[in-house]
């Protein structure tokens, strides 16, 4: 085990804490791929563990896979568009905490795959189902709403999709 | 006893509750707090303003002014966004097309005055319309804003001239327009930081775009298609890439273009009338690594005699990594000789593609006679193909032609991994005879793999 451990280390390997605790060793080459980490590795802060206090663990696993996939020597610019597609297929909470994540961890291509897969749940939709899709809570009054929509009218015209997908 | 990540989450989920509750006192939360549950969180509110802008420079200038409505957090986040884009979702209707030009001059109104705060990219892309409406107030808005990345694509109608605040864009990096007229002042001289510029049908005078064009010296990508060109251009572009071009072929004059690597000619008219024509087209591209060749306009009938079309080149495509030649019609001979010219005096050659297509009714002006056919694997006798990995040839219908440069190809290719064959729809009986044929050619690679495609 010891013994292991050691070699790891040779190998350049960066030790991430999630904000629960939990503690992935990856290859600093697929690490760098957030300029964050980058950074600090340039700085020479990566010798212990880098804490990602504003990551959980479930987003970080994410995170992981998704940096994993994108340094990939072995995989073509297809496999790499289909892993994308299947990798935002998740439910909006998960994908908001990877947007988060990835904006933090300064991932830019992750920023935009997740700034995506958000803006598509937003197009063309009703104001009342993208509150539901996202939690909104609405704080304005029936007088204010009204208010809003007579300022900028073609902006509620058309037909406007009501599903939740 | 409890899992330590159960602990850890517990505590987390505690503590996001907690946070949450601080920040929020309204009925509803209390509501959850005296069950002890966890409000849906609304993450997305919360997230720093610039990854909402990430999320709304995504969407149309419409469901960007939607949000406004969410919540009163939401209220204003459109109105600082420094990309915005109109394009045909907002008139997906004819009803909508119909009342566009009142409609657009309400939006952009809206859009001039509740936004605030620098615009760099503003994209307005509007289908066909009649009348023209006037665009002048939002790019003389757009030019006090810092734009840098203008896409104006109008359709149809009259053409939209320019109005003289367009060219005071001074931080203008990236530029696209269509069916616009471009006539400045005087003193207009280029934009100098312009990185791509992009031209589809848009009136310019050849002098202008030259001028332009040179004072651009970061210039990287430039497009020109069907802009109304009447005399030589003289490109002078030392950063320049990229170059697309669909028009008069022999009006455009590369004059120093040291880095062009790709480059996509589309000729609406092209003839040569004497022996170098064909290498005048590419002796001043030194660095050309891609090239694609549509031939879709060129006609034998009025191209010039086939005897102007030389072996090969005189200076090599020593750099020419792809080629993709489609629109050709093999059994012309004049087209043929194209062809056969440029795989010739391209030595290092990583990619091949040709799509051939048929002349219609089957008339040739000068079709390929035998002999040459025939001679076609002699006259590639002193060369081959070290680098070669890829061959594509599509719509093939198992002409003398193309067997003898399939069989060339697989001959002089040691490197060839894959040749794709695509034969022509509906040549289903001929295609098992070609086929058969094609697998007795010798070839040079032991890794070489045939791929006909056949439904």
């Amino acid at each position: 085990m010891a013994e292991a451990a050691s070699s790891t280390i040779e190998k350049n390997n960066l030790t991430l804490k999630s904000s629960y605790g939990d503690e992935f060793v990856l290859e600093e080459s697929i690490a760098i791929q957030s300029v964050t980490i980058k950074n600090m590795v340039e700085d020479g802060c990566s010798s212990s563990v880098i804490p990602l206090s504003k990551v959980d663990t479930g987003t970080l696993i994410k995170v992981i896979e998704y940096m994993k996939m994108h340094s990939s020597t072995s995989s073509n610019e297809e496999e790499i568009q289909n892993f994308d597609k299947e990798f935002v297929r998740i439910s909006i909470k998960t994908i908001l905490n990877i947007l988060e994540a990835a904006n933090f961890l300064d991932i830019r291509s992750l920023l935009d795959l997740c700034a995506e897969a958000v803006a598509n749940r937003i197009k063309n939709k009703t104001p009342e189902v993208v509150r539901k899709i996202f939690n909104i809570t609405s704080d304005f009054t029936p007088e204010e709403e009204a208010e809003i929509r007579n300022e900028t009218p073609w902006a509620f015209e058309g037909d406007l999709d009501h599903s939740l997908d | 006893m409890l899992i330590p990540g159960v602990t850890a989450l517990l505590s987390f989920m505690y503590s996001r509750n907690i946070l949450r509750f601080s920040v929020s006192s309204n009925l509803r939360n209390s509501c959850w707090q005296s069950f002890n549950m966890m409000p849906p969180l609304d993450v997305l509110s919360d997230l720093p303003k610039s990854v909402i802008d990430e999320v709304l420079m995504r969407l149309s200038l419409q469901d960007a002014v939607r949000t406004s409505i969410l919540s009163k957090k939401w209220r204003y986040n459109w109105c600082t966004l420094p990309q915005l884009k109109l394009d045909q979702t907002l008139w997906k209707t004819t009803k909508d097309l119909t009342c566009f030009t009142s409609n657009f001059t309400k939006i952009i109104y809206h859009v001039l005055t509740l936004h605030e705060g620098p615009i760099t990219q503003f994209t307005l892309s509007i289908p066909h319309l009649e009348g023209c409406p006037n665009f002048d107030n939002l790019i003389y808005f757009l030019s006090r804003n810092g734009i840098q990345h203008l896409v104006l694509e109008l359709q149809g109608g009259n053409l939209y001239t320019l109005p003289s605040s367009f060219f005071t864009c001074s931080q203008m990096r990236h530029l696209s327009l269509k069916n616009c007229l471009i006539r400045p002042p005087p003193v207009f001289k280029g934009f100098e930081r312009l990185i791509s510029l992009k031209l589809n049908r848009v009136t310019i005078s050849s002098e202008l775009l030259g001028s332009l064009i040179s004072h651009s010296p970061l210039l990287e990508n430039l497009v020109l298609q069907y802009s109304d060109i009447s005399n030589p251009v003289e490109i002078s572009a030392p950063k320049l890439r990229s170059f697309v071009f669909i028009g008069n072929i022999h009006f455009i004059r590369l004059k120093y273009v040291p880095l062009l690597s790709k480059v996509s000619y589309e000729p609406r008219a092209f003839s040569v009338e004497a022996e170098h024509d064909l290498a005048k087209i590419f002796e001043s591209i030194p660095a050309i690594e891609h090239l694609c060749w549509n031939l879709q306009y060129v006609k034998a009938r009025n191209a010039g005699p086939v005897e102007f079309i030389p072996t090969r080149l005189l200076s090599a495509f020593n750099c020419l990594k792809r080629l993709y030649v489609s629109w050709i019609c093999l059994r012309e001979f004049f087209e043929l000789s194209i062809a056969l010219c440029l795989i010739r005096s391209s030595p290092y050659l990583e990619e091949i593609e040709i799509e051939t297509c048929d002349t219609e009714g089957g008339k040739y002006y000068e079709p390929v006679p035998c002999g040459v056919v025939d001679e076609i694997p002699a006259s590639f006798s002193d060369m081959t193909f070290n680098y070669l990995r890829t061959v594509k040839l599509r719509h093939v219908t198992g002409i003398g032609p193309e067997m003898q440069l399939i069989k060339v190809l697989l001959a002089k290719s040691p490197a060839l991994l894959r040749m794709v064959i695509d034969p022509e729809v509906g040549e289903d009986k001929k295609s098992l005879k070609v086929l058969a044929e094609i697998t007795k050619f010798q070839r040079a690679s032991s890794k070489a793999e045939v791929v006909y495609n056949v439904d």
